[in-house]
Formats: structure tokens, sequence, C-alpha cells
């Protein structure tokens, strides 16, 4: 896989979108959970 | 009357006060759990398939495999774009908060995308074209896209009464889609008197390996966007509770506290 | 409505009579910002020449920010908003007159801008009509957009920097358009330039038809 051309563009590109999508999806759980913790458990509708 | 304490500075979530189970304090469910894992499967089935299974293109070698992450992630900015202005137009309808808080999920959700697709868009035309950003149709109308949505999240930020931001928010909102149509429509015309195609095009004539290589990254991408859709759609959902929560609990506590004053005005007038 | 609206764009027209900001202050911006690119692009290496419709259409551009936010700045003063909820107004009418008293001054500059740009930039006028056209079908769809998205922005303590933010994006294309357009008359090949003149049109009746419909829901929300 290292022998790949352009690996340096490749690597950059998918590692950015997982280091993205995962800071975001990290971000939202948190502030799910800081939030969830001022509203009483009736006002959510799952789980 | 005593005074209610604020659940805040409470150090656990509100207890019901019938004992029942405490509920877990996330925006967490079984479907979210188990969209989550179908997500990290279908990721590493994409890293299996991107990366090493399907094969370099014939002209841009493996700046292809960036290819399996641009054009999901363009097709979903757009689907959560669409998300927002569907759902302005129902709030604009119906004036119920969860149609205001799909279309602030949907807006923040596809700015994740824009950024993934410019990115991956400009990273793929450096080795392919020698620079970073090519004024192609994608990149141009994207880019355009990423300042709107700015905007729209910009707004939706500002310190107003809930009502009057929403309705603005809502007209702002309606306008997004018609407003991508339009930059889209007029950026590839405008592209299209000076390049041939689109760079970012997809060779039609995809096969094999690689045509599954994209559609994993489809699925991949498509079940990350339900699931980040859904916790932000909480998120913002919780919100509203909590802004409404703030306000019951201020005017109780203004309540108790009018109360505590006039006992003690006259309990001093009793005892004077 | 048309009657709604001859009212409300007299009287954004009449303070505009007494006051005569546009006069004073948006049209030496729109001069100054013409000055300004010649000291940013060497006048000596033809580039001002070339690129005459671009830096026309962006100066109209940024003028006409100055334009809208005033526009709608006439309606936020104490009580100006509920008055027009309680009058009998429409609000499609208001909307409309607002936009024709805008579009009115933006024309105005545009011709002192195309005076500016003949004489600073040695532009030499070639197929008028499609420059006539595309000023006032670009000027329609400035003038609606604007309109709408100032009121989307009106009485907001950030207003002057969230409108920028929200209107250029959009008017993007009105840019693409009337470059495009202007650069076809001024090159000797009108014929490509109606296209874009049509999506002009097309703009400015999308936003006249959005602006007419939101605006009802704009003045009551706030």
């Amino acid at each position: 896989m290292i022998a790949m051309t352009h690996a340096g563009y490749v690597a950059a590109g998918w590692i950015g979108t997982a280091v993205l999508l995962g800071g975001y999806a990290w971000h939202v759980v948190r502030r799910g959970r800081k939030l969830s913790r001022q509203v009483p458990a009736s006002e959510r509708r799952w789980s | 009357m005593t005074a209610t304490t604020s659940p805040r500075t409470a150090a656990g979530a509100p207890q019901p006060a019938d004992g029942a189970a405490a509920v877990p304090a996330h925006t967490g469910s079984r479907t979210t759990r188990i969209l989550g894992v179908l997500a990290l499967a279908s990721s590493a089935l994409l890293v299996l398939y991107g990366l090493v299974i399907s094969p370099p293109d014939v002209e841009m070698a493996d700046s292809v495999r960036l290819m399996y992450v641009h054009v999901p992630s363009a097709t979903y900015l757009y689907v959560g774009c669409f998300f927002t202005t569907f759902a302005s137009a129902m709030w604009l309808w119906k004036r119920t908060p969860g149609w205001d808080a799909l279309a602030e999920a949907g807006a923040e959700v596809a700015l994740v995308f824009s950024f993934i697709t410019l990115g991956t868009g400009s990273l793929w035309g450096r080795p392919t074209w020698g620079t970073y950003w090519t004024w192609d149709a994608r990149l141009t109308s994207t880019a355009v896209l990423t300042v709107l949505l700015i905007g729209y999240l910009a707004l939706r930020r500002l310190d107003l009464d809930p009502g009057a931001r929403s309705a603005r928010v809502a007209v702002l909102g309606l306008l997004l889609v018609p407003n991508v149509i339009v930059v889209n429509r007029s950026v590839e015309w405008w592209r299209s008197l000076h390049q041939g195609s689109t760079l970012s095009r997809i060779d039609p004539t995809i096969e094999g390996d690689m045509l599954v290589a994209l559609m994993v990254g489809f699925l991949a991408l498509g079940l990350v966007f339900a699931w980040l859709m859904i916790h932000r759609f909480r998120v913002a959902w919780l919100e509203q509770q909590a802004d409404r929560f703030d306000l019951d609990e201020a005017l109780a506590l203004r309540r108790a506290e009018a109360a505590d004053a006039t006992t003690a005005t006259a309990a001093t007038k009793g005892t004077a | 409505m048309w009657r709604d609206a001859a009212l409300v764009a007299g009287r954004d027209l009449r303070v505009e009579a007494r006051s005569r900001v546009t006069l004073q202050q948006v049209g030496p911006f729109a001069l100054l910002v013409l000055i300004l690119f010649a000291f940013a692009l060497d006048p000596a290496r033809q580039t001002l020449e070339r690129a005459t419709p671009g830096l026309y259409w962006v100066t109209v551009l940024f003028s006409a920010l100055l334009a809208l936010a005033r526009s709608a700045a006439l309606d936020e003063a104490d009580g100006v908003r509920d008055a027009l909820r309680l009058s009998a107004l429409e609000p499609a009418g208001v909307f409309a007159g607002k936009a024709l008293a805008v579009a009115a001054e933006l024309l105005a500059l545009e011709v002192v801008l195309g005076i500016g740009v003949i004489i600073l930039y040695g532009a030499e006028p070639a197929g008028i009509g499609l420059l006539v056209v595309t000023c006032v079908s670009a000027t329609a769809a400035i003038a609606t957009t604007g309109t709408l998205y100032g009121a989307l922005v009106s009485g907001l303590r950030v207003r002057e920097t969230l409108l920028p933010l929200l209107l250029l994006p959009v008017l993007a294309p009105v840019l693409l358009g009337a470059t495009r357009a202007f650069e076809a008359a001024l090159g000797g090949a009108p014929a490509e330039g109606w296209p874009w003149c049509g999506l002009l049109a097309a703009f400015a009746v999308l936003y006249s038809v959005a602006g007419a419909a939101a605006y009802g829901t704009l003045l009551e929300g706030s």
C-alpha cells in the first residue's frame, strides 16, 4: 500500500475525513450528554 | 414554599420522583447503536475496497481513491441541504419545534460534509492537475455552498427571542436549496465555456472493483450521515427543551423568592 | 398592492431625497472603489481594461450592500415595524415598494459608475442595448434579493456583518451573469451575452416572488 502513487494525498484525504467525522461525532455526543443532564428524563423521547 | 434547587447544580441527572430507574443521560438509543455499528463496519469495508482491493485508475493512478470519499460526501452534502430546506418549509407550515431542530441538524452535518468534499477535492486536484484549487464547477459551487451554510448557521446562533429567530431562520433555510441550484447551474454553465468537462466527475464507464468501492463509499458515508443526523437532531431538540426548562425554572425561582419575601415581611410585621 | 408599493417607494425615495445619503456617500464610495482597483491593478498593463466588466459589477455589489443596509435601516427606527404591521399595507406591497426604491437608487449609481468606468478605465461603450438590459435585470435581481435579505437581518445588532455574508454568495450568479453579459457587449459579441441576461431576469423573477411571499412572515416574526 505504501507503494501507492500519490500516497501522501490519498492518506491525507482519508485520514482527514476520518478525523473530521470522528471529531464531529465526538463533539455532538459530548454536547448531547451535557444537555441530557440538564433536561429531565421525561422530555427525552428515545432510548 | 421552599425554593427549588436548580438541577444544574445537582451532580447527576434529575431523578424522577417516583424512583423509576435512572435513564442514561445521552442522545443514544438502540437505533443509533445499531446504525453506529453498521457505519463502522461499512467504513472498514470501504477502507478495504477503497485502499486495497480496487485497482489504481488508468489515468489518475491512486488518487482516484479519493473519489470514493469525495463523490459520496458531495452527495450527502446536498442531502443535508435538502433536509434543511424541507424542514424549514415544514416549520413554516406547521410551526412545531421538531422541524426547526431538523433544519439545524441538516445544515450542520451538511457543513461537515462540505469540508470533506472540498478537502478531498483539492487533494485530488493537486497530483492530477498540479494545483490544489481548480475553478472547476463542483469545487467552486461547493465553496459557495459552504459559505451559504456558514451564513445560515450564523443567523441561528444569534441571541434572539426564539420565536422571531425561528421565522427568519426558516425563510433563510427555505431559500437554501433554490440558492444552491441557481449557483450550481450558473457556475457549471460558466465553467463549461472554458473547460470540456468537470474535473471531479467520475468516469461513467467505471466498473468492477472500482464501482464496488464507490458503492461501499456511498453506503458507509450514508450510514455515518444518518447516525450524525439523528444525534444532532436530538441535541437540537434537547437545546430547545433546555431553553424552555430554563424559563420554567427561572419563573419557579422568582415565585419562590416572591413567596419568601412576603412571608418574611409578614413575619417582621408580626414581630414588630 | 401596487398602491401600497407606490406609497412605500415614495416614502423611501423621499427620505433619500431629504438625506441624500446615496448621492453623497454611496456614490462617492463607488467611485472610490473604482479608484482603489486602479491602485491595485496597474493601469499601464491593460489589466484594468480587460477586467472592466468584473470590476464594474463588483463595485456595484459592494455599493448595493450599503444602499440595501440603509433601506432596511429605514424600518428599524422605533415603532416603524409595528406601524407597518398595524397599517393596512400588504406586506408584498411593502416589499415591492422598498425594492423599487432601492432599484432606482442602484440604477442611478450604475449610470454614474458607467461614466466613471469610461473615463477612468478607458472603456469603449459598445452593444448599448445589451448593456442597458443587463443593468436593468441585474438591478432587479439585486434589489429584490437584497430587500428580502435585508428584512432577514433587520434589527439585529450584527446586521452590518451578517448581511454581506448572507447576501453575497446568493448574488454570486448575478455577478457571474452580469459580468459575462458586459464582456460580450464590450467585446463585440452581444449574441453570447443575451442568455446571461435571461439568467438575470429569471433570478429577479424568483426573488420577486420569494420576497413578496415571505415579507409578511418576516414582518410578523419580529
